[in-house]
């Protein structure tokens, strides 16, 4: 007969390998092994890179003072009445047929996405000059393109998905640009001559945006609107002297953005809506609170925000933003003087209206705009909408019909349509249906995304490379 | 008088097995040749059709999956905001866990000089789920792409990733060309 202490020893055993087992899944550590991702492993120094010195403005080239005055423009961003819309009377082609639309002329620019400004048979444009390295404004003849002057300075730019952004803004006495590292300049419109020049990320501490500056100045009468960003939100210049008439106050710490400030009217009140990195806000656009916040939402934040607020006569605003952002609809309302803000609606990208880098356009109460590639089954496609119910989808191009990120605008009562390809179409404006009627391959273009200009019935588009002018005059 | 001329029954029989021989020997040669000078094909994915569904990371035999994430440097943008890097609306563009798309950390990211980052694929930690695939798409170039590396794939008779590809990306590649690489293979 076995003793007991036997029969504890053989239980011994087993015990001992359930508490060996028991430390081994204590103390052993699978994922000792792992590497923690933390902050800095990619190398990325710690303090910015030297600011470069950049005398703005210091070249001037004429070529000819010998052209043919226009009595239409385009003088800025989104045209006259920052809509997107033409008003002209001049009847334009409603189909291209062949041997397609009237090339009036070509020029080959630096690699970018600057759109023309016209003013009255002139053309003028931002250009990136690679060779010698300059932030360049260049004036063409409309009807020709035949360069007139050239203004410049140089700054060392590298490649980040082009160099050139901005497009001009031209009223009969200035020109005012700004260069992609936020270089303003002011010139005489008349003869290309130097008023001033500020250096808005040194002087306001503004961080630029990725990619460059996207924004398109804005003139108000005598005076120069900028989105700083940094030190300040908005600021007014005076155009004839460069003195800084008024400083919106940035207390939000908000970036300088892609979008353009847009001026807007609600209840008799003048305002610029500014959709930055960090919110959006209205500022007084006139009267003794010039240049102070009306109303301001931080609601409305995303790291990369291109297209401009469209803002509507009810006091609707429409936000939308790439990079997985997706759109916001504000209400604005005002009583005694008072503005206040509502969020009406906020969603993701593929469910409803929105927009990478195209502002849309409100159209005879509707809106109509392209949606971004990550809009789902609607990637790419030319969709109108209703303010109303924003999210619902009233009709879209169909996906035989993508676009991308290439501009469009009405006139004449049609939607001129380019793809990243420089294909232009030619829509018919409906509440009901997609309506196409006409479509041409331009040229064999890449990244054709310039918002258009358009005056006289001279159309003015480019692609990363190259810029062309078509007569589309009926 | 029998024919000298004429064929007796053994020297027949010989020619016979001599031809039969050759014949074998010659016929057993050309398969060989045969089989040597046709190419074998290969599971490949089209990088143009692939709608980046997430399902080569899920439905491959092996595990993890042969499919993997590669990188056309050619089309990259370099960008500090990288789509195909961070998640939309990181908090901030560095190299924190939490501002990464990718699961597994299998994109490694390297600042090269002011303002261009450059981004590797670890292999070893790629799943191929093609979230990066599905942001660089969206946001940049497109120039993360998935593709079935050879060096892992069985070539399964049938892929199982094929039969549920909802965009028929995945197709036949001849063997002595198997990767459908962006910048090199352009879009039909």
């Amino acid at each position: 007969m076995e003793t007991p202490t036997k029969y504890n020893l053989l239980l011994l055993w087993p015990l001992a390998g359930a508490i060996a087992v028991l430390a081994w899944w204590l103390f052993h550590d699978p994922s000792r092994h792992f590497e923690r991702s933390v902050p800095g492993m990619d190398e990325r120094p710690d303090s910015s890179t030297l600011q470069e010195e950049v005398v703005i403005g210091e070249h001037f080239q004429q070529f000819s003072t010998d052209y043919t005055p226009l009595t239409e423009s385009w003088p800025r961003f989104r045209g006259a009445d920052f809509d997107n819309i033409s008003k002209s009377g001049i009847k334009l082609q409603s189909g291209f047929g062949s041997p397609g639309p009237k090339i009036a002329w070509t020029k080959e620019l630096g690699e970018g996405h600057a759109g023309a400004a016209i003013y009255q048979g002139a053309v003028y444009v931002l250009d990136y000059d690679e060779p010698i390295r300059a932030d360049m404004l260049r004036c063409f003849e409309l009807k020709t393109g035949k360069e007139l002057w050239r203004r410049w300075y140089t700054i060392n730019l590298k490649r980040n998905h082009g160099m050139s952004r901005t497009i001009p803004a031209v009223s009969e006495k200035y020109i005012l640009s700004v260069g992609p590292m936020g270089h303003a300049m002011c010139l005489d419109r008349a003869s290309g001559d130097l008023l001033w020049g500020m250096d808005i990320a040194r002087d306001y501490d503004s961080e630029i945006p990725f990619w460059y500056t996207g924004q398109c100045p804005l003139l108000a009468g005598e005076e120069a609107i900028l989105a700083t960003g940094g030190k300040a939100l908005l600021i007014g210049v005076d155009c004839s002297s460069g003195e800084v008439l008024w400083e919106t106050p940035n207390e939000g710490g908000w970036k300088m953005s892609h979008a353009s400030v847009m001026p807007f009217e609600f209840r008799g009140v003048k305002m610029y809506v500014y959709s930055a990195v960090g919110g959006v806000a209205g500022i007084a656009a006139e009267g003794p609170r010039k240049g102070s916040i009306l109303w301001q939402t931080g609601e409305w934040n995303h790291q990369v925000v291109a297209p401009s607020p469209v803002c509507m006569p009810d006091g609707r605003i429409f936000l939308s933003a790439g990079y997985g952002a997706g759109s916001m609809l504000l209400q604005l309302q005002e009583k005694e003087g008072a503005f206040q803000v509502a969020v009406l609606t906020e969603y993701a990208t593929k469910d409803g209206l929105a927009s990478e880098q195209q502002t849309p356009i409100y159209y005879d109460g509707y809106l109509y705009g392209i949606l971004p590639k990550d809009a789902g089954a609607l990637r790419n496609e030319f969709v109108c909408v209703h303010p109303d119910n924003i999210q619902k989808i009233v009709w879209s191009s169909g996906k035989a019909n993508r676009f991308g990120l290439g501009p469009y605008m009405l006139a004449d009562n049609k939607f001129f349509i380019l793809d990243d390809h420089a294909v232009l179409t030619i829509v018919k404006p409906s509440k009901t249906r997609y309506e196409p009627v006409s479509q041409v391959q331009l040229f064999e273009g890449f990244d054709a995304w310039a918002p258009f200009a358009l005056a006289d019935g001279y159309l003015i588009l480019r692609d990363s490379r190259q810029m062309m002018c078509i007569d589309l005059r009926a | 008088m029998a024919n000298n001329s004429s064929c007796n029954r053994r020297d027949f029989l010989e020619s016979s097995i001599r031809l039969t021989l050759a014949l074998a020997v010659g016929g057993v040669g050309g398969l060989a040749i045969s089989k040597a000078a046709t190419d074998d094909w290969v599971w490949q994915i089209d990088p143009f059709a692939c709608t980046q569904c997430g399902r080569c990371a899920d439905e491959c035999v092996l595990s993890p999956s042969a499919v993997k994430c590669v990188h056309a440097f050619d089309l990259c943008g370099y960008c500090d905001l990288c789509g195909g890097y961070f998640i939309p609306g990181a908090n901030a563009l560095n190299t924190g866990a939490e501002n990464m798309l990718c699961p597994t950390s299998a994109i490694q990211r390297k600042y090269i000089e002011d303002p261009y980052f450059e981004y590797v694929i670890d292999e070893g930690l790629c799943i191929g789920c093609a979230k990066c695939v599905k942001g660089c798409s969206a946001f940049g170039n497109g120039s993360l792409h998935l593709q079935i590396k050879q060096d892992l794939c069985v070539n399964c008779n049938e892929c199982a990733i094929a039969r549920l590809c909802p965009s028929d990306a995945i197709k036949r590649a001849p063997a002595s060309d198997p990767y459908l690489i962006k910048g090199g293979f352009m879009e039909n």
